[in-house]
Protein backbone atom coordinates (compact mmCIF):
# COMPACT_ATOMS: atom_id res chain seq x y z
CA UNK A 1 0.00 0.00 0.00
CA UNK A 2 2.86 2.32 1.30
CA UNK A 3 4.41 1.50 -2.24
CA UNK A 4 1.30 2.05 -4.28
CA UNK A 5 0.95 5.30 -3.07
CA UNK A 6 4.38 6.61 -3.11
CA UNK A 7 4.16 5.28 -6.92
CA UNK A 8 0.83 6.95 -7.32
CA UNK A 9 1.54 10.87 -6.01
CA UNK A 10 1.16 10.63 -2.30
CA UNK A 11 2.97 13.91 -2.47
CA UNK A 12 0.11 15.20 -4.96
CA UNK A 13 -2.78 13.98 -2.86
CA UNK A 14 -0.76 16.06 0.31
CA UNK A 15 -0.31 19.39 -1.99
CA UNK A 16 -4.00 18.89 -2.80
CA UNK A 17 -4.95 18.82 0.94
CA UNK A 18 -3.15 21.45 2.08
CA UNK A 19 -4.62 23.59 -0.81
CA UNK A 20 -8.01 22.77 0.12
CA UNK A 21 -7.41 23.44 3.98
CA UNK A 22 -5.54 27.15 3.05
CA UNK A 23 -8.99 27.96 0.48
CA UNK A 24 -11.36 26.84 3.07
CA UNK A 25 -10.03 28.52 6.01
CA UNK A 26 -9.80 31.80 3.81
CA UNK A 27 -13.28 31.57 2.56
CA UNK A 28 -14.41 31.15 6.21
CA UNK A 29 -11.72 34.33 7.74
CA UNK A 30 -13.17 36.44 5.43
CA UNK A 31 -17.30 35.84 5.47
CA UNK A 32 -18.93 37.88 2.87
CA UNK A 33 -15.52 38.88 0.72
CA UNK A 34 -14.09 36.51 -1.70
CA UNK A 35 -10.99 34.81 -0.62
CA UNK A 36 -8.04 36.30 -2.15
CA UNK A 37 -7.30 33.20 -4.49
CA UNK A 38 -10.82 33.20 -5.88
CA UNK A 39 -11.12 36.92 -6.28
CA UNK A 40 -7.99 36.66 -8.67
CA UNK A 41 -9.14 33.81 -10.90
CA UNK A 42 -12.84 35.22 -11.03
CA UNK A 43 -11.12 39.01 -11.46
CA UNK A 44 -8.81 37.50 -14.50
CA UNK A 45 -12.38 35.09 -15.95
CA UNK A 46 -14.58 38.22 -15.39
CA UNK A 47 -14.14 39.16 -19.18
CA UNK A 48 -14.71 35.57 -20.19
CA UNK A 49 -17.99 35.26 -18.66
CA UNK A 50 -18.85 38.84 -19.75
CA UNK A 51 -18.10 37.91 -23.38
CA UNK A 52 -19.76 34.72 -23.34
CA UNK A 53 -22.36 36.29 -21.74
CA UNK A 54 -23.44 39.07 -24.14
CA UNK A 55 -22.97 36.11 -27.23
CA UNK A 56 -25.60 33.94 -25.68
CA UNK A 57 -27.77 37.52 -24.89
CA UNK A 58 -27.12 38.19 -28.53
CA UNK A 59 -27.86 34.54 -30.15
CA UNK A 60 -31.02 34.21 -27.71
CA UNK A 61 -32.58 37.80 -29.40
CA UNK A 62 -31.57 36.12 -32.89
CA UNK A 63 -33.25 33.11 -32.04
CA UNK A 64 -36.59 35.00 -30.58
CA UNK A 65 -36.56 36.96 -33.70
CA UNK A 66 -36.48 34.20 -35.92
CA UNK A 67 -38.70 31.42 -34.14
CA UNK A 68 -40.92 33.79 -31.88
CA UNK A 69 -41.78 36.53 -34.16
CA UNK A 70 -45.25 36.37 -33.93
CA UNK A 71 -45.58 34.85 -30.28
CA UNK A 72 -43.40 38.51 -29.59
CA UNK A 73 -45.48 40.34 -31.95
CA UNK A 74 -48.69 39.67 -29.48
CA UNK A 75 -46.61 40.24 -26.24
CA UNK A 76 -46.12 43.85 -27.85
CA UNK A 77 -49.79 44.44 -28.35
CA UNK A 78 -50.49 42.91 -24.91
CA UNK A 79 -47.71 45.29 -23.78
CA UNK A 80 -49.23 48.32 -25.64
CA UNK A 81 -52.74 47.55 -23.81
CA UNK A 82 -51.37 46.90 -20.31
CA UNK A 83 -48.89 50.22 -20.84
CA UNK A 84 -52.31 52.34 -21.73
CA UNK A 85 -54.07 50.28 -18.69
CA UNK A 86 -50.88 51.84 -16.42
CA UNK A 87 -51.18 54.79 -17.61
CA UNK A 88 -54.89 55.41 -16.47
CA UNK A 89 -53.36 53.81 -13.02
CA UNK A 90 -50.58 56.33 -12.89
CA UNK A 91 -53.29 59.70 -13.32
CA UNK A 92 -55.05 58.29 -11.03
CA UNK A 93 -52.05 56.58 -8.57
CA UNK A 94 -50.91 61.18 -8.99
CA UNK A 95 -54.42 62.64 -7.91
CA UNK A 96 -54.56 60.09 -5.33
CA UNK A 97 -50.64 60.81 -3.84
CA UNK A 98 -52.00 64.85 -4.14
CA UNK A 99 -54.78 63.94 -1.45
CA UNK A 100 -52.24 61.90 0.73
CA UNK A 101 -50.06 64.95 0.90
CA UNK A 102 -52.61 67.00 2.01
CA UNK A 103 -53.58 64.94 4.62
CA UNK A 104 -50.10 64.08 5.75
CA UNK A 105 -49.82 67.74 6.00
CA UNK A 106 -53.00 68.26 8.23
CA UNK A 107 -51.83 65.88 10.59
CA UNK A 108 -48.46 66.90 10.78
CA UNK A 109 -46.70 63.66 9.51
CA UNK A 110 -43.32 62.91 8.32
CA UNK A 111 -43.05 62.39 4.39
CA UNK A 112 -42.87 59.21 3.16
CA UNK A 113 -40.03 58.24 1.12
CA UNK A 114 -37.78 55.73 -0.33
CA UNK A 115 -33.98 56.38 -0.87
CA UNK A 116 -32.12 54.25 -3.02
CA UNK A 117 -28.51 54.17 -4.08
CA UNK A 118 -28.49 52.19 -6.98
CA UNK A 119 -25.39 50.26 -9.32
CA UNK A 120 -26.32 49.23 -12.27
CA UNK A 121 -24.99 45.29 -13.20
CA UNK A 122 -25.16 43.26 -15.91
CA UNK A 123 -25.66 39.24 -15.26
CA UNK A 124 -23.06 37.71 -16.50
CA UNK A 125 -23.17 34.21 -15.30
CA UNK A 126 -25.92 31.88 -13.45
CA UNK A 127 -25.49 29.25 -10.92
CA UNK A 128 -23.88 25.75 -12.48
CA UNK A 129 -24.69 23.88 -9.76
CA UNK A 130 -28.80 22.14 -9.61
CA UNK A 131 -28.08 22.75 -5.46
CA UNK A 132 -28.17 26.30 -5.63
CA UNK A 133 -29.51 29.33 -7.26
CA UNK A 134 -27.03 31.85 -7.61
CA UNK A 135 -26.56 34.85 -10.05
CA UNK A 136 -23.08 36.31 -10.74
CA UNK A 137 -22.91 40.03 -11.25
CA UNK A 138 -20.13 42.20 -13.47
CA UNK A 139 -19.89 44.59 -10.38
CA UNK A 140 -17.95 44.06 -7.05
CA UNK A 141 -16.25 45.78 -4.06
CA UNK A 142 -14.75 48.55 -6.57
CA UNK A 143 -18.12 50.03 -7.25
CA UNK A 144 -19.47 49.82 -3.74
CA UNK A 145 -21.25 46.24 -3.94
CA UNK A 146 -21.05 44.40 -0.04
CA UNK A 147 -22.56 41.63 0.59
CA UNK A 148 -26.32 41.52 1.86
CA UNK A 149 -27.31 44.01 -0.76
CA UNK A 150 -30.56 43.80 -1.95
CA UNK A 151 -30.77 43.42 -5.78
CA UNK A 152 -33.38 44.33 -8.09
CA UNK A 153 -34.98 44.62 -11.71
CA UNK A 154 -35.33 47.78 -13.23
CA UNK A 155 -39.00 47.12 -12.00
CA UNK A 156 -38.08 46.86 -8.30
CA UNK A 157 -38.65 43.39 -8.04
CA UNK A 158 -36.55 41.55 -5.70
CA UNK A 159 -33.90 39.29 -7.65
CA UNK A 160 -31.85 38.54 -4.41
CA UNK A 161 -29.03 39.13 -2.17
CA UNK A 162 -25.62 39.64 -2.69
CA UNK A 163 -23.42 36.68 -0.99
CA UNK A 164 -20.13 37.13 -2.09
CA UNK A 165 -18.07 39.89 -3.41
CA UNK A 166 -15.13 40.13 -5.43
CA UNK A 167 -13.33 43.27 -6.74
CA UNK A 168 -15.14 43.30 -10.19
CA UNK A 169 -17.81 40.50 -10.24
CA UNK A 170 -20.39 39.96 -6.88
CA UNK A 171 -22.67 35.98 -6.72
CA UNK A 172 -26.11 36.70 -6.14
CA UNK A 173 -28.47 34.59 -3.88
CA UNK A 174 -31.48 34.49 -5.53
CA UNK A 175 -34.83 34.79 -3.87
CA UNK A 176 -35.27 30.93 -4.07
CA UNK A 177 -32.09 30.02 -2.51
CA UNK A 178 -31.75 28.11 0.45
CA UNK A 179 -29.94 30.51 2.26
CA UNK A 180 -32.78 33.30 1.95
CA UNK A 181 -34.42 34.61 5.16
CA UNK A 182 -36.03 37.64 5.63
CA UNK A 183 -39.39 39.35 6.46
CA UNK A 184 -42.31 39.47 4.10
CA UNK A 185 -45.57 41.13 4.36
CA UNK A 186 -48.72 40.31 2.17
CA UNK A 187 -50.25 43.81 0.91
CA UNK A 188 -53.56 43.03 1.43
CA UNK A 189 -53.66 41.59 4.79
CA UNK A 190 -50.81 43.37 6.29
CA UNK A 191 -49.68 39.79 7.30
CA UNK A 192 -46.21 39.40 8.01
CA UNK A 193 -43.81 36.43 7.90
CA UNK A 194 -40.22 35.01 7.06
CA UNK A 195 -38.98 34.74 3.28
CA UNK A 196 -37.62 31.69 3.13
CA UNK A 197 -35.80 29.78 0.45
CA UNK A 198 -37.03 25.63 0.51
CA UNK A 199 -34.90 23.13 -1.21
CA UNK A 200 -37.81 21.32 -2.22
CA UNK A 201 -39.56 24.54 -4.05
CA UNK A 202 -36.20 25.54 -5.30
CA UNK A 203 -36.86 23.48 -8.47
CA UNK A 204 -40.19 24.70 -8.99
CA UNK A 205 -38.73 28.46 -8.62
CA UNK A 206 -40.67 29.26 -5.71
CA UNK A 207 -39.89 30.17 -2.22
CA UNK A 208 -42.00 30.40 0.78
CA UNK A 209 -43.57 33.07 3.76
CA UNK A 210 -43.65 31.02 7.11
CA UNK A 211 -44.37 31.47 10.21
CA UNK A 212 -48.03 33.20 8.99
CA UNK A 213 -50.09 34.67 11.76
CA UNK A 214 -53.04 32.07 12.49
CA UNK A 215 -55.99 34.62 11.40
CA UNK A 216 -54.08 35.47 7.98
CA UNK A 217 -56.73 34.86 5.20
CA UNK A 218 -54.44 34.70 2.13
CA UNK A 219 -55.67 33.99 -1.00
CA UNK A 220 -53.93 32.84 -4.16
CA UNK A 221 -52.71 36.15 -6.32
CA UNK A 222 -52.23 38.08 -3.20
CA UNK A 223 -48.89 40.33 -3.34
CA UNK A 224 -45.63 40.03 -1.09
CA UNK A 225 -43.53 42.58 -0.43
CA UNK A 226 -40.11 42.46 2.05
CA UNK A 227 -41.55 44.38 5.41
CA UNK A 228 -38.14 45.55 6.23
CA UNK A 229 -38.24 44.07 9.53
CA UNK A 230 -34.99 44.50 11.01
CA UNK A 231 -33.95 47.42 8.48
CA UNK A 232 -31.07 44.84 6.90
CA UNK A 233 -33.12 44.71 3.90
CA UNK A 234 -35.45 47.70 2.57
CA UNK A 235 -39.40 47.27 2.36
CA UNK A 236 -41.90 47.81 -0.44
CA UNK A 237 -39.46 45.56 -2.72
CA UNK A 238 -41.74 43.12 -4.78
CA UNK A 239 -40.93 39.62 -3.85
CA UNK A 240 -44.13 37.67 -5.41
CA UNK A 241 -47.41 35.94 -5.32
CA UNK A 242 -49.18 33.72 -2.91
CA UNK A 243 -49.89 30.55 -4.74
CA UNK A 244 -51.35 28.52 -1.49
CA UNK A 245 -51.44 28.31 1.86
CA UNK A 246 -50.27 24.96 3.61
CA UNK A 247 -49.69 24.26 7.04
CA UNK A 248 -46.46 22.57 7.74
CA UNK A 249 -45.52 18.23 9.08
CA UNK A 250 -45.67 19.90 12.33
CA UNK A 251 -48.98 21.48 12.34
CA UNK A 252 -47.75 24.60 14.71
CA UNK A 253 -47.10 26.76 11.87
CA UNK A 254 -48.85 27.75 8.12
CA UNK A 255 -46.59 29.29 5.45
CA UNK A 256 -47.53 30.11 2.14
CA UNK A 257 -45.50 29.29 -1.20
CA UNK A 258 -44.67 32.28 -2.84
CA UNK A 259 -44.30 32.42 -7.20
CA UNK A 260 -41.63 35.13 -7.70
CA UNK A 261 -42.40 38.13 -9.90
CA UNK A 262 -38.88 37.47 -11.37
CA UNK A 263 -38.02 35.57 -14.44
CA UNK A 264 -34.48 34.54 -13.26
CA UNK A 265 -33.86 32.65 -16.57
CA UNK A 266 -34.21 36.00 -18.98
CA UNK A 267 -32.59 38.44 -16.78
CA UNK A 268 -29.73 40.49 -18.63
CA UNK A 269 -29.58 44.10 -16.03
CA UNK A 270 -30.50 44.82 -13.05
CA UNK A 271 -29.82 47.02 -9.55
CA UNK A 272 -27.74 46.66 -6.67
CA UNK A 273 -29.21 48.69 -3.37
CA UNK A 274 -25.99 49.58 -2.15
CA UNK A 275 -27.59 52.05 0.39
CA UNK A 276 -31.29 53.07 1.31
CA UNK A 277 -33.19 55.27 3.61
CA UNK A 278 -36.56 54.63 3.77
CA UNK A 279 -39.45 56.70 6.07
CA UNK A 280 -42.67 55.06 6.63
CA UNK B 1 10.09 12.44 -21.56
CA UNK B 2 12.03 15.36 -21.23
CA UNK B 3 10.55 18.40 -19.30
CA UNK B 4 9.09 20.17 -22.31
CA UNK B 5 7.80 17.26 -23.38
CA UNK B 6 5.72 16.93 -20.15
CA UNK B 7 4.86 20.58 -20.31
CA UNK B 8 3.68 20.38 -24.01
CA UNK B 9 1.52 16.89 -23.44
CA UNK B 10 -0.41 18.95 -19.92
CA UNK B 11 -0.47 21.71 -21.97
CA UNK B 12 -2.50 20.11 -24.30
CA UNK B 13 -4.50 18.41 -22.20
CA UNK B 14 -5.48 21.92 -20.54
CA UNK B 15 -6.53 23.39 -23.59
CA UNK B 16 -8.73 19.87 -23.97
CA UNK B 17 -10.67 21.08 -20.62
CA UNK B 18 -11.39 24.87 -21.64
CA UNK B 19 -14.05 23.73 -23.75
CA UNK B 20 -15.47 21.18 -20.70
CA UNK B 21 -15.00 24.62 -17.95
CA UNK B 22 -16.68 26.62 -20.85
CA UNK B 23 -19.56 24.49 -21.33
CA UNK B 24 -19.92 23.73 -17.70
CA UNK B 25 -19.61 27.07 -16.45
CA UNK B 26 -21.51 29.22 -18.37
CA UNK B 27 -23.32 28.21 -21.33
CA UNK B 28 -25.07 24.62 -20.16
CA UNK B 29 -26.59 26.77 -16.93
CA UNK B 30 -28.13 28.97 -19.70
CA UNK B 31 -30.03 26.15 -20.97
CA UNK B 32 -31.07 23.25 -18.43
CA UNK B 33 -32.49 20.14 -19.79
CA UNK B 34 -35.99 19.50 -17.67
CA UNK B 35 -34.37 22.10 -15.42
CA UNK B 36 -31.04 20.21 -14.87
CA UNK B 37 -27.30 21.08 -15.69
CA UNK B 38 -24.79 18.04 -15.83
CA UNK B 39 -21.29 18.47 -13.76
CA UNK B 40 -18.56 17.87 -16.32
CA UNK B 41 -15.43 19.11 -14.47
CA UNK B 42 -15.15 15.94 -12.50
CA UNK B 43 -15.74 13.27 -15.72
CA UNK B 44 -12.97 15.36 -16.89
CA UNK B 45 -10.71 14.65 -14.55
CA UNK B 46 -12.27 10.66 -14.35
CA UNK B 47 -11.03 10.36 -18.46
CA UNK B 48 -7.93 11.64 -17.94
CA UNK B 49 -7.36 9.43 -14.94
CA UNK B 50 -8.83 6.69 -16.81
CA UNK B 51 -6.25 7.19 -20.03
CA UNK B 52 -3.16 8.12 -17.94
CA UNK B 53 -3.01 6.48 -14.69
CA UNK B 54 -3.20 7.34 -11.34
CA UNK B 55 -0.78 9.10 -10.68
CA UNK B 56 -1.67 11.93 -13.34
CA UNK B 57 -5.32 11.71 -12.43
CA UNK B 58 -4.24 12.80 -9.03
CA UNK B 59 -2.24 15.65 -10.61
CA UNK B 60 -5.29 16.77 -13.29
CA UNK B 61 -7.79 16.64 -10.11
CA UNK B 62 -5.88 18.46 -8.21
CA UNK B 63 -5.72 21.13 -10.90
CA UNK B 64 -9.41 20.83 -12.17
CA UNK B 65 -10.38 20.93 -7.99
CA UNK B 66 -8.68 24.01 -8.05
CA UNK B 67 -10.56 25.39 -11.07
CA UNK B 68 -13.47 24.32 -9.41
CA UNK B 69 -13.21 25.90 -5.98
CA UNK B 70 -11.75 29.27 -7.12
CA UNK B 71 -13.97 29.98 -10.58
CA UNK B 72 -16.76 29.02 -9.54
CA UNK B 73 -18.96 30.84 -7.28
CA UNK B 74 -19.23 29.88 -3.24
CA UNK B 75 -16.62 27.02 -4.36
CA UNK B 76 -15.50 25.05 -1.32
CA UNK B 77 -11.69 24.35 -0.71
CA UNK B 78 -12.56 20.61 -0.06
CA UNK B 79 -13.33 19.88 -3.89
CA UNK B 80 -9.33 20.46 -4.62
CA UNK B 81 -8.39 16.95 -2.36
CA UNK B 82 -11.44 15.34 -3.35
CA UNK B 83 -10.98 15.46 -7.04
CA UNK B 84 -7.52 14.68 -6.75
CA UNK B 85 -8.28 11.88 -4.65
CA UNK B 86 -11.06 10.56 -7.34
CA UNK B 87 -8.79 10.99 -10.18
CA UNK B 88 -6.22 9.00 -8.60
CA UNK B 89 -8.99 6.34 -7.45
CA UNK B 90 -10.21 6.45 -10.48
CA UNK B 91 -6.83 6.04 -12.72
CA UNK B 92 -5.75 3.05 -9.92
CA UNK B 93 -9.23 1.38 -10.42
CA UNK B 94 -8.77 1.51 -14.18
CA UNK B 95 -5.31 0.11 -14.41
CA UNK B 96 -4.91 -2.50 -12.01
CA UNK B 97 -9.01 -3.75 -11.77
CA UNK B 98 -11.14 -2.58 -14.80
CA UNK B 99 -9.88 -1.26 -18.06
CA UNK B 100 -8.58 1.70 -19.56
CA UNK B 101 -11.42 2.10 -21.99
CA UNK B 102 -15.11 3.89 -22.42
CA UNK B 103 -16.45 1.41 -20.40
CA UNK B 104 -14.09 1.61 -17.61
CA UNK B 105 -14.44 5.21 -17.52
CA UNK B 106 -18.16 5.24 -17.52
CA UNK B 107 -17.98 2.91 -14.40
CA UNK B 108 -15.85 5.41 -12.65
CA UNK B 109 -17.43 8.55 -13.84
CA UNK B 110 -20.93 6.61 -12.30
CA UNK B 111 -19.02 6.40 -8.82
CA UNK B 112 -17.31 9.48 -9.12
CA UNK B 113 -20.88 11.63 -9.78
CA UNK B 114 -22.77 9.32 -7.53
CA UNK B 115 -20.00 9.95 -4.78
CA UNK B 116 -20.40 13.78 -5.22
CA UNK B 117 -23.75 13.72 -5.64
CA UNK B 118 -24.30 11.99 -1.98
CA UNK B 119 -21.87 14.22 -0.21
CA UNK B 120 -24.20 17.24 -0.98
CA UNK B 121 -27.74 14.92 -0.03
CA UNK B 122 -25.12 14.33 3.19
CA UNK B 123 -24.48 17.94 3.50
CA UNK B 124 -28.10 19.24 3.12
CA UNK B 125 -29.37 16.20 5.20
CA UNK B 126 -27.33 17.14 7.92
CA UNK B 127 -27.54 21.06 7.92
CA UNK B 128 -31.62 19.87 7.76
CA UNK B 129 -32.16 21.80 4.68
CA UNK B 130 -34.22 19.28 2.80
CA UNK B 131 -35.57 15.77 2.71
CA UNK B 132 -34.27 13.02 1.21
CA UNK B 133 -37.00 12.57 -1.63
CA UNK B 134 -36.48 16.21 -2.61
CA UNK B 135 -32.74 16.02 -3.10
CA UNK B 136 -32.89 12.35 -4.84
CA UNK B 137 -35.25 14.18 -7.09
CA UNK B 138 -31.88 16.90 -7.83
CA UNK B 139 -29.11 13.89 -7.63
CA UNK B 140 -31.02 11.83 -9.53
CA UNK B 141 -31.15 13.88 -13.33
CA UNK B 142 -28.09 15.51 -12.85
CA UNK B 143 -26.44 11.86 -12.97
CA UNK B 144 -27.77 10.58 -15.45
CA UNK B 145 -27.62 13.89 -17.45
CA UNK B 146 -23.51 13.98 -16.68
CA UNK B 147 -23.64 10.30 -17.29
CA UNK B 148 -24.83 11.07 -21.38
CA UNK B 149 -22.09 13.54 -21.44
CA UNK B 150 -19.53 10.90 -20.33
CA UNK B 151 -19.01 9.42 -23.85
CA UNK B 152 -18.51 12.94 -25.27
CA UNK B 153 -15.78 14.50 -23.08
CA UNK B 154 -14.28 10.80 -23.09
CA UNK B 155 -13.78 10.23 -27.08
CA UNK B 156 -12.38 14.38 -26.49
CA UNK B 157 -9.54 13.27 -24.21
CA UNK B 158 -8.89 10.15 -26.43
CA UNK B 159 -8.05 12.02 -29.29
CA UNK B 160 -5.66 14.05 -26.97
CA UNK B 161 -4.14 10.92 -25.40
CA UNK B 162 -4.11 9.02 -28.70
CA UNK B 163 -1.62 12.50 -29.92
CA UNK B 164 0.31 13.16 -26.68
CA UNK B 165 -0.84 10.86 -24.12
CA UNK B 166 1.16 8.38 -22.33
CA UNK B 167 5.03 8.77 -23.29
CA UNK B 168 4.39 9.19 -27.02
CA UNK B 169 6.01 12.65 -27.49
CA UNK B 170 9.10 10.72 -25.42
Amino acid sequence: MKNFLRQNGIWLLAIALLLSLVITLSSVLLGGSANPLSNVVQAVTSPIRGGISAVLDWAGGVSDYVFRYGEMQQELEDLRVQVSQLEEQIRQGEEDSRENEQLRELLKLQQQRQDFVFENARVTARSNSNWESTLTLSKGSAAGVAAGNCVITETGVLVGVVSEVGTNWCTVSTVINTDIEMGGIVTRTYSAGVLEGDFSLMSQGKLKLNYLPEGAQLVSGDEVLTSGKGDVYPSGLVVGRVEGVFTDPSGMTRYAVITPDVDLSSLIEVFVIKDFDIVE
Amino acid sequence: MTRRDLMHKWLIYTLGLVPIWLLDAYILPRFPLFGTTPILLPVAVVAVAVLEGAHAGAGFGMGVGLLWALAYPGGYGSRVFLLSLLGMASGALCQYVLSQSLAGCMLCAAGVVALLDLQQIFRLLLADLAHLPALLQVAVPEWLLTMLWTPIIYVLFRAIFRRVGGTKLA
